[in-house]
């Protein structure tokens, strides 16, 4: 359970720098949280303490991690990645335009 | 593995090849890059279609069915590609409005064409995936990829607004994917598979507190994405701000796919009857006209054209996902109905909505005096698909809502009914709001509407290709307002599709 208990507060601090702060890196920062949140509970329950799940030529290999979960954590952090990068140049973009990365100031953003 | 069952992959690969060539042509010359495109998304079409017309048969007797796989065969470690009479309908509508709107950016889109092509066809190329894979995490990924790469397209005209629009969008896009892989993750968890057909046949066995949380978390996420009430305020912007082809695509076509995938979700892998047991179904539906009413009202106050455009969208889509969560027949057949109305129609308006701000200085109502004389039939054809909107007699979205009506009167939901009716009425004062003022002034002298008839006499020779475009969709929203028969078999069997998810399910593990 201690795996669940970290998931939700990892979760929950993403979710608060996401929804709370008005700084739009720290949003991304938050979003990022968020996502490692996800994979790591995903890994932690892929993980039952056997092998590493190789096929070894001569060797019964009777316990191994279900590879699965690894997979799409493989993936999903190939997307988190991106989209960071694409929000980050965003944000990039707009300081050139309005002079801030605040997300109070910026005007529109908020109504 | 026979001829057909390559081409859902080539329906995949095709689009993200001349993503590609079209991501290195800015040497081309233009005319090469356009012709290119055009016949990238041609060819397109003529695949889907051709998978229609040589399975006729097999679709009228609702047993088409095509799959391919990819990987080894047994499951989870594959990744399955599966079409049947729902993904071929949404497949068609799809296919042929972009290829329409492929059209008409050749013309529209003025600067930095390459990178508007490249990604525009890895939004096709995603679309399509979406709706043809057949296992979550494809679908996932796919989903994924439709909102990475919409947002460059949203940002394209590098402005403040833009930007913003793109900003916020990625933001709800991503929180919503996040939503979709916890749920994927806690099916995997309990059922050890994660093909849509062996997680149908095995969801009654995950614990009723599992089922509400991995339903919940699917709902979350496509309310994310299809723009209903309590989210919904990335859309207008976000759909308001790219250039008008793209706009066509987000509202016109992209909505219909996250609807499409709420269907193969909510029918054809989670069995309907667990929304229903679970008290979810009502929830859904009022929310979503809620969300309906809400759309239509923001509508009205509304000072820009396009973003009128986005909130009556908003509108249209919530009624739709409200009389599918009636799931009686009718229900189904009053909803595709209109979802195919709707694309037509929001198509066509952005279209022409392009095409008539070209020439203003911004969207804003007060800029708008006078393009109702400016650009004459292109106007009249806007204030016919207006009409459409609205539900007119002889024009498709006529009959598509009426059908709506009659679901929700068959069902004895009133205020189903309502919203359809009311929603109605507000959308005529707010298309009216901007009709009025497109025939304010009667200062400018142009060419007279004579000489406007004359012109449309040399339709397809004309170099003006925007506006035979839009000729083009006023022409199908008439034509199949009357015919809109044409449309039976296939919304036929994919009402069937829907009533019996057994099928699908045989079909995928049996193959």
């Amino acid at each position: 359970m201690f795996n669940n208990l970290i998931f939700i507060i990892l979760f929950m601090l993403g979710f608060y720098a996401l929804i709370m702060k008005t700084n739009l890196i720290k949003n991304v920062i938050g979003l990022n949280i968020m996502e490692a949140a996800v994979f790591f509970w995903v890994i932690s329950f892929s993980d039952v303490g056997g092998e590493v799940s190789i096929h070894k030529l001569g060797e019964e290999v009777t316990k191994f991690n279900d590879p699965v979960p690894q997979a799409l954590t493989l993936t999903g952090i190939v997307i988190g990645a991106s989209t960071a990068a694409l929000l980050l140049t965003l944000i990039i973009e707009l300081n050139k335009f309005s002079g801030t990365i605040d997300r109070e100031k910026i005007e529109g953003l908020n109504d | 593995m026979s001829w057909m069952n390559i081409e859902l992959i080539l329906l995949i690969a095709l689009p993200a090849v001349i993503a590609v060539f079209m991501a290195f042509s800015s040497s081309f010359k233009q005319r090469t890059r356009n012709i290119l495109a055009v016949t990238g998304a041609g060819i397109e079409l003529y695949l889907v279609f051709s998978l229609f017309f040589l399975n006729f048969e097999a679709v009228k007797n609702s047993n088409f069915f095509l799959q391919y796989t990819i990987g080894y065969s047994n499951p989870p470690f594959v990744i399955n590609f599966a079409m049947d009479n729902l993904s071929l309908l949404f497949s068609l509508i799809v296919t042929a409005a972009v290829f329409f709107i492929v059209i008409f950016s050749t013309q529209y889109i003025r600067d930095k064409e390459s990178r508007y092509f490249a990604f525009f066809f890895l939004v096709l190329a995603s679309i399509q995936g979406s709706i043809l894979t057949a296992d979550l995490f494809t679908l996932y990924l796919f989903i994924e990829a439709i909102t990475i790469f919409t947002t460059p397209l949203i940002s394209f005209k590098k402005t403040e607004k833009t930007t913003r629009a793109a900003m916020q969008y990625l933001f709800y896009g991503i929180t919503g994917g996040v939503f979709f892989f916890i749920s994927i993750i806690l099916i995997y968890f309990n059922l050890g598979t994660l093909k849509m057909a062996a997680v149908a046949e095995s969801f009654v066995l995950i614990s009723t507190p599992m089922q509400l949380t991995i339903i919940i978390f699917f709902l979350l996420a496509l309310i994310i994405k299809l723009g209903i009430f309590p989210i919904h305020f990335w859309l207008p912007r976000a759909h308001s701000a790219c250039p008008a082809p793209i706009s066509a695509l987000l509202s016109g076509v992209l909505l219909k796919v996250y609807l499409y995938i709420f269907m193969r979700l909510f029918w054809t892998m989670i069995a309907f009857d667990f929304l229903v047991e679970l008290h979810l179904s009502a929830f859904v539906l009022d929310l979503a006209l809620v969300s309906s009413l809400i759309g239509h009202v923001f509508a009205l106050q509304a000072d820009k054209l396009k973003k009128m455009l986005a909130y009556s969208s908003i509108g249209h889509i919530g009624m739709i996902l409200a009389v599918l969560m009636l799931n009686t027949e009718a229900a189904f057949y009053g909803g595709l109905l209109h979802i195919i109305a709707h694309m037509l129609m929001k198509s066509g308006l952005f279209l022409s909505s392009g095409y008539l701000l070209r020439t203003t200085l911004s969207h804003h109502i007060d800029d708008l005096k006078g393009i109702g004389h400016k650009n004459r039939l292109v106007f009249i054809a806007f204030i016919i698909i207006c009409l459409g909107t609205i539900g007119m007699p002889p024009l498709i979205g006529f009959v598509s809502k009426w059908f709506v009506l009659l679901a929700f009167l068959e069902a004895r939901h009133y205020f189903g009914a309502f919203v359809v009716g009311a929603g109605s009425i507000i959308a005529l004062i707010y298309y009216l709001r901007y009709i009025s003022q497109a025939y304010e002034t009667v200062k400018t002298e142009n060419k007279t509407l004579r000489e406007e008839l004359v012109s449309l006499k040399v339709f397809f020779k004309s170099t003006n290709i925007m506006k035979n475009i839009i000729y083009l969709f006023t022409l199908l929203i008439i034509f199949f307002g009357l015919g809109y028969k044409f449309f039976e078999i296939p919304i036929n069997t994919a009402i069937f599709e829907l009533l019996n998810p057994q099928k699908y399910i045989e079909l995928v593990l049996g193959g």
